[in-house]
């Protein structure tokens, strides 16, 4: 898990934002729309980001389609040291 | 035809331009994230992109080497060589494939 937090949120092309998402769905869980509002991103980009990090594992959705709210995994919540590692490196 | 020193040139050119992207990615998330594994990845493609700078220097421009690649190697070694290049541009092309994302 620690390998693929680190890959997935400071290796790739799109890590940065994907910082951001986590950081935001720690605070509060939000729908895709808000994030992308919040975030000042495109919502296609949120999207791809939101089933990138649920492929990993890293969030989890509460399945009601288009309302869907996204929140970190227990899994993730058990590995959030690094989350906090990675997030205090960013600037 | 195709020389196999040409084939040779044009996979270690497309190595470079794929460490040239993951550079790109890795360097822009060091400049974000000042992270050991950040540093790493990007130190690793700079070397990477320094094995494939010296082995074009030696096919195109050293003036001994690349005379003696250009006309002296026979094919059995070429194609040896070849396969080296070709598994490096597919594990470069997969590593850049889930990087670009």
């Amino acid at each position: 898990m620690e390998a693929v937090l680190w890959y997935v949120l400071t290796s790739t092309r799109g890590g940065a934002n994907r910082i951001r998402i986590l950081r935001a769905l720690d605070e509060r869980p939000r729908n895709a729309n808000r994030l992308a509002e919040e975030l000042d991103l495109d919502y296609k980009t949120v999207r791809h980001h939101l089933d990138v990090l649920e492929e990993n594992d890293i969030l989890t959705d509460s399945g009601d389609d288009y309302g869907a709210v996204y929140l970190p995994t227990d899994r993730v919540r058990n590995y959030w040291d690094t989350v906090e590692q990675i997030m205090e490196s960013t600037e | 035809m195709v020389a196999w020193i040409d084939l040779a040139r044009a996979a270690v050119g497309l190595n470079m331009l794929l460490l040239l992207a993951l550079i790109y990615v890795w360097g822009r998330n060091y400049y974000h994230i000042r992270s050991k594994h950040t540093l790493g990845l990007l130190l690793f493609a700079l070397l990477l992109l320094g094995e494939n700078a010296i082995a074009m220097y030696f096919y195109s421009l050293d003036p001994l080497l690349s005379a003696w690649f250009s006309t002296a190697v026979p094919d059995p070694a070429w194609q040896a060589m070849m396969a080296l290049h070709v598994f490096e541009t597919v594990a470069l092309a997969v590593l850049a494939w889930i990087t670009w994302d």
